[in-house]
């Protein structure tokens, strides 16, 4: 439209101005015609009628032309107004048109990356955005299929190392038993047999471990673990475990203590789970630390509730292992002790705990000096006085 | 001499519990499923076994359905779950179904034994 009115516009002009040019050109023709008559004197006064006549003729083409000049730039003025109003108008109104449906895409696309599977766009708009937002749609809906067989399979891997670690129970009570059985008529059998026997009850305890482990994180897994806090004495609870694992460290020769502060606030903590813990962190202790080395479990008040620190001074961990020794499945280097029998799960699973009775776990560790873990555990309410009975209903744990 | 009826569906775990039962001094009977439980226990009889250890988990009628039967039933004998979950909620136990304590598996048999001696007490004052 703009070009269309420029190009009318001045084409008019050039023609406007070759028609004045010719009119203006024969007028002074027609004058000299005259003023040549006027000279030879033939018919004088009709010449000098002729002369003014031209002149006030040119005078009025002068007057026309420029207004047609001025009505030209008028018009040609107009016409560029009204196209850049024009491709504004258009300008504006695709933006308008884009915008919405881009602004729900972007956020679709947040809801999508926050995990909303379902998070879609209303298709429309102008072509390419309608594309671009069926294109998104269509992506977002592969995903969801993708997310959901992932969520089948995991729960299907939760199902079976639940089920597993439950069927493996039964065969192994068995074996277990029949094990305790033949230790209870020790006197008859022979130092080769008694070993034997002592093996596959070793052997036995270890494969509980690794069940109860498994069935944790599993557990842990699918959103499953649990834990039942109630106002809790440490005191007792650090005494018991470390007199349950003295025949060991006693074996070792190495020195197993415990420091507990007088007047521990209770804590607000499930007994059987922090049982659990400790044994974990002291056997680790036991198990990585060569023989004679000392081993202290101390208790004590912290700034929002109590700390238990399970110290040796043993081999350390180096910097690199210490950073992911709460990972599945990373386990220390074994070194020279023979006795490390761990899954690489205990302290995953010891973390996963703690943080379920909303504490903290911690390692420090120097090579060659020692490692402390510390489980920092938050204070029972004010209201709490009475320690629960650390008697657990169920019969038997079945190896720790 | 306290008589005790255990419920497994493992033939070998029976021989087992029936074993250290019996070295212990208890008379011991056996069952494969809650089904004969229900069907050997009279709830009502004085004669009636001194403890019940039922296995959680067992084909045609596991040991918890067949503990709320003889419960409704009007049976007072103490009841163990044997079960191979590690906690009791687990088991999927009812709270308001009277069972006197649970057993994980694998079976920790000096507890086992102290828990039955107690409860056999009990029964007998």
């Amino acid at each position: 439209v703009l070009t269309a009115v420029t190009v009318i516009g001045v084409g008019r002009l050039i023609v406007q101005r070759q028609d004045y040019e010719n009119s203006i050109e024969r007028s002074y023709q027609r004058e000299i015609a005259a003023r040549v008559q006027l000279a030879e004197g033939t018919r004088p006064a009709a010449a000098r009628a002729t002369i003014s006549r031209e002149e006030a003729n040119r005078a009025h083409l002068r007057d026309q032309i420029s207004g047609d000049t001025r009505d030209t730039v008028i018009l040609v003025g107009c016409g560029l107004i009204a196209g850049l109003l024009g491709a504004l108008l258009l300008f504006v109104g695709l933006i308008t048109a884009m915008r919405r449906p881009l602004e729900a895409l972007v956020a679709a696309a947040g809801r999508l990356a926050g995990g909303d599977r379902s998070a879609r766009v209303e298709v429309g708009g102008v072509s390419e955005v309608a594309t671009l937002g069926k294109a998104f749609n269509d992506m977002a809906t592969e995903l969801e299929l993708e997310a959901s067989e992932r969520d089948q399979l995991d729960r299907m891997k939760d199902e079976f190392v639940l089920t597993a670690s439950h069927e493996l129970r039964s065969p192994l009570t068995s074996v277990q038993g029949f094990a305790e059985l033949l230790m209870m008529e020790r006197d008859s059998l022979t130092p080769r047999q008694v070993e034997t026997v002592e093996i596959i009850l070793d052997n036995c305890r270890h494969l509980v471990r690794l069940l109860n482990d498994l069935l944790d994180l599993a557990r842990s897994d699918a959103g499953r673990l649990q834990v039942r806090p109630q106002p809790t004495e440490l005191g007792p609870l650090v005494e018991d475990v470390v007199r349950s694992m003295r025949a060991q460290t006693d074996g070792t020769e190495q020195t197993l203590t415990e420091r507990i502060d007088p007047n521990l606030p209770l804590v607000n903590v499930e007994a059987d789970r922090i049982r659990q813990i400790l044994v974990n962190l002291v056997t680790n202790a036991h198990e990585y630390s060569p023989e004679r080395a000392s081993i202290q479990v101390r208790a004590r008040v912290a700034d929002n509730g109590v700390e238990i620190n399970v110290t040796d001074n043993g081999p350390g961990i180096p910097p690199a292992q210490l950073e992911h020794i709460f990972e599945r499945f990373v386990r220390g280097d074994a070194g020279l002790t023979q006795r490390v029998g761990g899954t690489g799960l205990g302290l995953a699973i010891s973390r996963s705990l703690v943080e379920l009775h909303g504490g903290t776990i911690t390692a420090d560790s120097a090579v060659g000096r020692g490692s402390t873990f510390t489980i920092a555990l938050p204070t029972a309410g004010p209201d709490a006085v009475e320690a629960a009975p650390v008697a657990s209903p169920a019969i038997g744990q079945g190896g720790a | 001499m306290p008589t005790i009826l255990i419920a497994d569906d493992s033939e070998t775990i029976l021989l087992l519990m029936r074993t250290r039962l019996e070295l212990a001094g208890y008379e011991v009977e056996t069952a494969v499923d809650g089904q004969e439980v229900t069907e050997r226990v009279d709830p009502n009889a004085t004669d009636g076994p001194d403890l019940l250890l039922l296995d959680a988990m067992m084909p045609r009628k596991s040991g918890i359905d067949a503990l709320r039967e003889l419960r409704a039933a009007g049976l007072e004998t103490p009841a163990l779950i044997v079960s191979a979950h590690q906690t009791p909620d687990d088991a999927d136990a009812p709270a308001d179904l009277e069972i006197s304590g649970y057993v994980t598996k694998p079976i920790d048999f000096d507890l086992l034994l102290g828990a039955v001696a107690e409860l056999t007490e009990k029964k007998a004052a």
